[in-house]
C-alpha cells in the first residue's frame, strides 16, 4: 500500500448511508449496484446487492478508492472480497434502527478477523433525530471489546462529514505505517 | 388479509416455481436451478442441490449487478446473460422479467451442456411463465 491510492471499505446495516457517502465524496459518478428491494422490512426502494465504487483525488497525488458493501448479512462473502486489500474501514450505524448498539456489535464480530489489519472509524448517522444511544455509548461498545478507533456522528449527506471520516482513516493508517 | 406486496411475491414465486420445472425438463445435464429476486431472495430451485440455494441466490443477484453495471459502464447496454465457465462445469445466470418482477436465473450444468441450449431453454421458460 503507498499513500499514492488508498482503499478504503464502507459497512453497516442496509440504510445506513453507503452508497450516499460515497456519492457524496467521489469525484467521479459512482459506481452503484442498487437493485429493486424486495424485503418490506427495509423501507427502501432500492439496495446494493454488489458493491458500491467511488474514487477522490485528496491532491499531492494522492487518490481514494472508496468501496461500500452490501449491508444485509446474506452478502456477507461480498465484504471479504471487498475488503482485500483494503486499508481503511468505516463502519456507518444507522442510529435510527431499533437497536444500534446491536447492529454495531454484529458488524464487529463479521469483520474481527481483520480488524487489526486495517484502520477504522465508526460513523453514527441520524443522531440528531435519535440521540440514543449516545456516541459515547457506541465508543463505550469498542472498549467493551478491547477496541478503539474514532467514533463520530455524521450526516452521510454532507460531503464534509464524510471527508471527516476518510481523512481520520487516513491519519490513523499513516500512524500505523 | 394479505398486502398487495405478499400477493405479488406470491405470484412471481409460483411462476419462478414453474420456471424451474420448464427449465428441468428440457435441460439435460442441469444439476440444479435457482431463480432469486434481484436482491438476492431466493424465489425458488430445484435439482440436486450442491450448494445452499439462499447463498447461491445471494452470489448470483450480486453476480448480476456487478455484470450489469460492468455492461452499462462499457456503453454496451443492459446485462442479459453472463456464464461462468469452469473446469467442471458452468454457471450461467440470467435476468429476466417475471410478472413485472426482474428476477435472476442460475442454470449450475456439467460441461457437457451446450451454452447456447442453456440460452435457448431459459429464453423458452421465460416466455412460458409470462405468457401464461
Amino acid at each position: 500500500m503507498t499513500m499514492k491510492d488508498f482503499k478504503i471499505v464502507f459497512t453497516g446495516t442496509p440504510g445506513a448511508g453507503k452508497t450516499t457517502a460515497i456519492a457524496a465524496l467521489s469525484d467521479t459518478p459512482p459506481v452503484s449496484t442498487e437493485v429493486q428491494n424486495t424485503d418490506a422490512g427495509l423501507h427502501k426502494a432500492r439496495t446494493t446487492v454488489g458493491l458500491d465504487f467511488g474514487q477522490v483525488d485528496l491532491g499531492d497525488g494522492q487518490c481514494v478508492r472508496l468501496f461500500g458493501t452490501p449491508g444485509q448479512a446474506r452478502f456477507e462473502f461480498m465484504w471479504r472480497i471487498v475488503a482485500t486489500d483494503a486499508a481503511g474501514l468505516v463502519f456507518l450505524i444507522d442510529n435510527s434502527r431499533p437497536d444500534p448498539l446491536a447492529d454495531f456489535a454484529a458488524f464487529l464480530d463479521a469483520w474481527r478477523d481483520l480488524l487489526p489489519q486495517m484502520s477504522c472509524v465508526a460513523g453514527i448517522g441520524r443522531t440528531e433525530a435519535c440521540t440514543r444511544p449516545s456516541v459515547d455509548e457506541h465508543a463505550d461498545l469498542l472498549a467493551a471489546r478491547g477496541l478503539v478507533f474514532p467514533v463520530v456522528a455524521v450526516d452521510v449527506r454532507r460531503r464534509d462529514d464524510v471527508l471527516m471520516l476518510v481523512d481520520l482513516v487516513l491519519a490513523l493508517a499513516l500512524t500505523r505505517a | 388479509m394479505p398486502t398487495l406486496f405478499e400477493v405479488s411475491s406470491a405470484d412471481v414465486a409460483a411462476q419462478a416455481l414453474r420456471a424451474v420445472q420448464a427449465l428441468l425438463v428440457d435441460l439435460d445435464g442441469a444439476a440444479t436451478i435457482v431463480i432469486a429476486s434481484a436482491d438476492g431472495f431466493e424465489l425458488a430451485h430445484g435439482g440436486r442441490l450442491a450448494v445452499a440455494p439462499a447463498r447461491l441466490a445471494a452470489l448470483v443477484s450480486s453476480f448480476a449487478a456487478l455484470g450489469d453495471v460492468a455492461s452499462r459502464e462499457s456503453s454496451i447496454g443492459t446485462a442479459r446473460c453472463l456464464v461462468i465457465d469452469a473446469s467442471q462445469g458452468r454457471l450461467v445466470v440470467r435476468c429476466m422479467q417475471l410478472r413485472g418482477q426482474a428476477v435472476v436465473v442460475v442454470v449450475l450444468t456439467d460441461a457437457s451442456v451446450l451454452l447456447g441450449r442453456v440460452w435457448h431453454s431459459l429464453a423458452a421458460a421465460e416466455r412460458l411463465v409470462n405468457d401464461a
